[in-house]
Parts: C-alpha cells; structure tokens; sequence
C-alpha cells in the first residue's frame, strides 16, 4: 500500500515539476497549456507502443502454449528480447511501394489507422483522477473513433491497387460495419444504467464511494457484456473473426503490399484495438479501476490482463468463421437479440427501481439494488438461453432437411447402380 | 483575433476546399476521400462549438457509415479512375444549388429581402455581429435531448416518424438493390468469359450434394479449421 | 484537448515515418499476386451486395444514436416514455425482420 502511495507522489511531484518548468519558460497561458498537454498525450502514445511491444510477446508465447509450440525463444532469455528485435527489423527493412499503388492514399493510410487506433486512449479513466479528458460522451466517442478506422482500411486496400488487397479490404469493412451495430446496441444498457455516457462516471457507478453500489454491471447485464466482447472480437478483426488476413483466401487482406514501418503501424493499430477493446470491456462491465485493498492501477491492470488473455485463447483455439456465417450471425442472431436485450433491460429498470426517490417520482416499485441486479441477472441469462434454444431448433431442422435430401440421392443411387449392375 | 477564430477559418478552408475538390477530381475514389475530409471539418465545426455529442455522431454517421456507403456505391460503378464523361445535367444541377443558397442565406445571414410588400429574411439577425453568439451547451446537454426527444409534448412525434422514415428507406432501399441484383445477373450471364465483374474468390462454394455417402460434414469443417495457425 | 490529442498524435506518427529508413527499389515494386502477373487494376466494378449491407448498417448506426440521449436521460423518465421508445425500437426491429423476409440478409 505504502509503496504505491510513494510511487505515485514521487510520480505527481515529476509531473508537478515538468509543468512548471514548461510554465517557466513559456509563461502560463493557451501555450503552456497546450505543450502541457501535447507532454501528456505523447506520453500516453508511447505508453501504447511499450503496451503494444509486450502484448505481442505475451500473445505470441500464450498461443504457441496452447497449440503446444514454444514461441520466440531464441533473442534473450526467454524469447524476451523479440519484440526488439522485431521492432529493429521493422525500421529497418526497405519500404516498398507498388509502382502502380495510388501513392498519396496508399501511404497516408497507416498512418490514419494508427490515430484513430491511438484517439481511444484519450478517454480512458487509468485510476480516479488520471483521465486524459473526462468527455461527457466518453463512450459515444470511443464508438465513433472506432468507426473511423473503416476508411482507413479501405484507403489501404484502394491505394494498394492489387486485387487481394480491396476485396480484403471490402471484406473487412463490410465486417467492421456489421458488427458494430451490436456494439452501438450493447453499450446503451450501460448507459442507462449508469445514467452517463462519461467512462469516469460508469466507473464510478460500479465502486462503493461515491454514489455507486459496487455491482460490476457485468452482473447486470450479463448478455450485454458477451455480446460486446464477441463483437468486439470482431470489429479488432481477430481470430475467430480474422477473415480479414486470411492467408489461405486472400493473402492478408489488405495489407498484402505493405512492408516496413508502414506495415508495423497497422500491426500495431490491431493491438492497440484489441488492449481498447479489452479495456472498454473492463471499464463498462467489469467496473474499470474499481476493486478493494489494491490500488486502482493494479486492479485496472489484473482485469485488462485477464479479458486479454482471454481473447488470446480464444485466438489460440478457435478455427476461422466463413464470411456466410459471419454475416449471418451478425445480423440474424446477434443484432435481434440485442434489440430485445435492450428492450428487456429498459422495462425491467423502470419496473423495479434501485433508487427509492426515483421510484416515488416515476413509479415503478422499489427494490434494493441487490435484487435488481438479481432480476436483470437472471432475466438476461434467460433471454440467452431462450434464443440458443430457438437457434439449436433451427438447426436441428436444416440439418433433418439436409439429412434426408442426402437419404433420397443414395437411394436413388443405389437405384442407379442396380440398374447398372443388372445391364 | 482569438485561437477560436483562428481555428474556425482554418477548418472552413479545409472544408470549403475539399468540398470543392470533390466535385473537380476526375477519380472518384477520391472525391470520395476528399468528402470524408469535409466530413471530417464539419466535425471540427461542432467541437468549435463545444457539441461534443454532434462532433461524435458526424463522425459515426458520416465517416464511419455514410462515407462507406458512397465508397462502396463508387466502386458499383465501372470506371472509378476514368470516368471522363460529364453529368449532362450539371446546369440543372447549378442553379437548384445556387437556389438552395440564396434560401440559406436568407434564413440565416443578416439580410432580408422584401417581395409584394412582405419581409422575408431577418434584417437585425441577433448573431450577426455579436461576437457572444456562440453559448456554452449546458452540462447536461444531452440528457436534455434525450428527456426531449421522448417527450410527446417536445420532439416525441418527430421521434417516431425519424423511425418510420428508417423503415421506409430500408424498404426502399431493398426494393432498389432487387433491381440492382437483378441487372448484375443480367450482366454476369451476359459476359461469363471475362469475369472481371465478380471478384469475390471466397464465395461459400455451393457443392452439390455428394451422390455416393461421403460425409459433407467433414469436407466443411476441415475447410474451416484451415488456418488455425498464426502468425 | 481533444484536438491537442489528435494534432499531437498525427504529429508524433508524421515523424515516426520520416525516421524511416529509404532506400532505393528497384523492380520489386510489382503488384504481388503470388508470383503470377498481374492482370490489369484491381478498381473493377464490385458486387452490389457490399452496398446493401452498407445501408442497413447506416440505417441502425443512424436509429442508435437517437437513443443514446434517451439512455443518458433514462433514470429519470417517466414510465410512458419508455413506451415510445420501445415504439421506435419495435420499428428498428421490424425493419429489420423485414430485409430477412426478403433474404437480403443472406450473404452468398
């Protein structure tokens, strides 16, 4: 506990310190402020590459373990110098560029897709009091940055001028687009739960001091959250969603021509997404800094590793959706049950209210929030299991169909062969 | 001057100037590129005005969905980098513009004009030159919009009609796309040797049911499981 | 501050990628397409498919962020406007059931 308290004051007093300096020489006004600020955002940015450096590691080792290889092993000990050693390859391998590539949106491309990758980051409530900028719209923002990167990607696979590139590229977009309709949808129960699109509020909504109960809302909409993972899986483009770089179908979609820092970039954009990703996941549902004993960095820490590693196994173990599936389950089971969970969520809130006063002034009966987290648990998990259910009906239907079909050609070859036979 | 003036006249420079590029480049592609750029100010726009929630949904809406939609609706068409015909319809097309402006410029700059005795426009507009035109949103801006938007008193009916007229352009839109797909049938019968058209390799391949009991199941799941390996 | 954000990090990656080191190509500057030769640009006409997807998408992106306002504002609505917007979900709801009715939905 103690050591942390020093950590931080000796970091706040360093801070106090470059700004002051900064004010020395500038003068306090817009200037200051704005290298101040300038300071702090690049520190950020270089927080994100050092992120993006171990993520790969982590991830390279983690997956070899599961499909029981060994990973880098060989650059330090433990394969830990490999990240370097990929970073020095990276810079300094020739940068080539296609002779027939549309130049200006070709090369301009990664470098829209790392902004938009690195926009994120600015929101983020690290512990309480250390945000970037506390947005009023934090979530919305995040979305909307998101959504950005789509034309990034189609920059890339357009200016590539090769064939591999655009269809992976429209493949892509068409994916990213898809899925962040249920990502849009699953983010508004949080919201209103919290009652705030600012991340330092859904924060604090889920930690015992000010004002909140200190349920994580993962317990309160659970369904929510698994869709937000699943589709945020899947807008970062990873496996079992990769079909963006399949190399059996189209190379590596539609950053086949790029080589060089250019191509780091977009590997990096995709980790940096997918560290976003997981941290959304544990500042809207896992209750971000929040957590008893612990400092907030720690725990901010410990539940991003774990939702990390968690996609990592899934990385390591699932097999590639094809593109059918993956429109299909996007948009015919993915974004209905979505609707009805909103929908489920907005009724049940407003029937059983955890606020007493609000209750009084709205109606509704007023439960405490235990129970009303207890309700939209179970009425979520509910919803769930009802529309596996009826997609496990389904199925089984088609698959009845599909078998008799194929009983009625092999009697009818059988028929054949008879015949032949006979003759 | 003000760093706000300063940034509102560089982000309309941006804007006013990609706008323009957008109608002059001859490759659409770009001109599509250089529309996201517009977008992309008109968002600025919005931060300058301290709408945050606005600056968002520009950005999702119309570099995140609307912009695909026009890029993918350029790439439907058959020649992106060369289309060299004009629209022939470009003078029509100038003066509904040119209209278009003269109504804007009424109903919002700080003139009126006067036709049979009545004053249309707003001579003494109150932003005009009050430099204290631009008011801070309040806190709870959007909470207020959305306490709005479902009161039936306020904007509940417009609310519900923004949701009909979705419906409607779904409708429409499928209706369109039939049409479309049925041309792209019509085509792809037309010319099956140069299959330039249909560049989707990774189509589910539609195998027809195996004739002797081979299992079909493994034939797909194999397929799938093909690359599990990574990088 | 959020423009600082942006004006700073599109700063920091300019110069990351004048750090880069260049060095003069020669003819691997060919389309790659697996070693085989390229046959003309790949800006050919695509499937109309993309576009519809497109426009269903543009169509939710478009209902969700009505109702994010109305999520902000939730806690302290009363019961009767809950009603209206699931009116207008309903609708998002059927609109889409509708392009499944249509078989739009499915991607071949």
């Amino acid at each position: 506990m103690t050591v942390f308290e020093v950590i931080n004051n000796i970091l706040k007093i360093v801070g106090d310190a470059v700004a002051a300096f900064i004010i020395s020489i500038l003068g306090a006004g817009g200037l200051a402020d704005f290298v101040i600020m300038l300071l702090a955002a690049l520190i950020i940015c270089s927080i994100c590459a050092v992120a993006f450096m171990g993520l790969t590691y982590a991830e390279r080792k983690i997956v070899a373990r599961i499909q029981d290889r060994i990973g880098p092993n060989q650059a330090g000990p433990y394969g830990l110098l490999q990240p370097i050693a990929d970073g020095i390859k990276m810079f300094t391998k020739e940068d080539t560029t296609p002779a027939e590539a549309d130049r200006w949106v070709y090369n301009l491309a990664p470098l829209v897709i790392a902004v938009f990758a690195l926009l994120t980051y600015a929101v983020i409530p690290f512990a309480p009091g250390v945000v970037g900028t506390n947005l009023n719209i934090g979530v919305f923002y995040v979305i909307a940055v998101g959504s950005g990167s789509t034309v990034a990607i189609l920059m890339a696979g357009w200016g590539s001028n090769n064939k591999y590139s655009l269809l992976g590229a429209f493949r892509t977009v068409a994916q990213l687009v898809g899925y962040e309709v249920p990502m849009l949808l699953n983010v508004l129960p949080v919201v209103m739960l919290a009652g705030s699109m600012s991340l330092v509020d859904i924060v604090e909504r889920q930690t015992l001091s000010n004002g909140g109960n200190g349920i994580p809302f993962i317990l309160m909409a659970p369904l929510s959250a698994l869709i937000f993972l699943i589709s945020g899986i899947a807008e970062t483009g990873r496996s079992p969603f990769d079909l963006l770089e399949a190399e059996s179908e189209i190379v590596a979609g539609f950053h086949v021509e790029y080589s060089g820092m250019k191509f780091a970039l977009f590997f990096l954009g995709e980790y940096v997404n997918a560290l976003a990703v997981s941290i959304m996941f544990t500042v809207l549902f896992l209750g971000g800094y929040a957590g008893p004993i612990l400092p907030p960095y720690v725990w901010l820490l410990l539940k991003v590793a774990a939702v990390f590693t968690l996609l990592m196994w899934l990385r390591g173990t699932l097999p590639r959706v094809r593109v059918d599936q993956l429109m299909s389950f996007n948009w015919k089971f993915l974004v209905p049950m979505s609707i009805v969970n909103v929908i489920l969520v907005m009724v049940i809130g407003k029937v059983f209210v955890a606020d007493a006063v609000l209750a009084q002034s709205n109606g509704g009966i007023a439960v405490p929030p235990i129970v009303q987290a207890l309700i939209l648990f179970t009425s979520s998990i509910a919803l769930l299991l009802a529309s596996l259910l009826l997609v496990a009906r389904q199925a089984r239907q088609l698959r009845l169909v599909e078998a008799e079909d194929i009983e009625k050609r092999v009697a009818q070859n059988k028929v054949a062969a008879a015949k032949v036979v006979a003759q | 001057m003000t760093l706000q003036q300063i940034l509102f006249i560089v982000i309309s420079l941006v804007v006013l100037g990609s706008a323009v590029l957008v109608v002059t480049t001859r490759n659409l592609f770009h001109a599509a590129l250089f529309l996201v750029v517009s977008f992309f100010g008109v968002a600025g726009f919005y931060v300058l005005l301290d709408a945050g929630f606005f600056a968002a949904a520009q950005v999702l809406v119309y570099i995140g969905a609307i912009s695909i939609l026009f890029i993918f609706a350029v790439m439907l068409t058959r020649d992106v980098i060369t289309a060299q015909r004009g629209n022939s319809q470009w003078q029509a097309a100038a003066i509904v513009a040119g209209v278009i402006f003269l109504i804007m410029a009424l109903l919002l700059g700080p003139f009126s004009v006067t036709i049979r005795g009545r004053e249309f426009g707003n001579a003494n507009w109150p932003f005009a030159m009050d430099g204290n035109a631009i008011k801070a949103a309040p806190g709870n801006f959007v909470g207020i919009l959305g306490t709005g938007l479902v009161d039936l008193n306020q904007y509940g009916v417009p609310f519900l009609l923004a949701a009909v007229l979705l419906l409607v352009a779904m409708v429409g839109a499928i209706w369109v796309a039939r049409e479309l797909r049925g041309r792209e049938a019509e085509r792809a019968a037309a010319e099956t040797a140069v299959d330039d058209a249909d560049m989707d390799a990774n189509q589910p391949v539609q195998e027809p049911l195996p004739l002797i009991e081979t299992e079909t199941h493994e034939a797909h799941d194999s397929r799938n499981a093909a690359a599990t390996e990574k990088h | 501050m959020m423009l600082a954000a942006v004006l700073l990090m599109g700063f920091a990656l300019v110069g990351a990628s004048i750090l880069r080191p260049k060095k003069p190509s020669k003819a691997k500057l060919e389309t790659y397409e697996c070693g085989m030769e390229t046959v003309g640009d790949a800006w050919v006409q695509f499937r109309v498919q993309y576009y519809i997807f497109a426009l269903i998408f543009v169509l939710f992106d478009v209902g969700g962020i009505f109702l994010f306002p109305f999520a902000v504002a939730y806690n302290s609505l009363p019961l009767y406007a809950i009603v209206i917007v699931i009116l207008f979900i309903l609708t998002l709801l059927g609109s889409l059931l509708y392009a499944w009715r249509k078989g739009v939905l499915q991607w071949d």
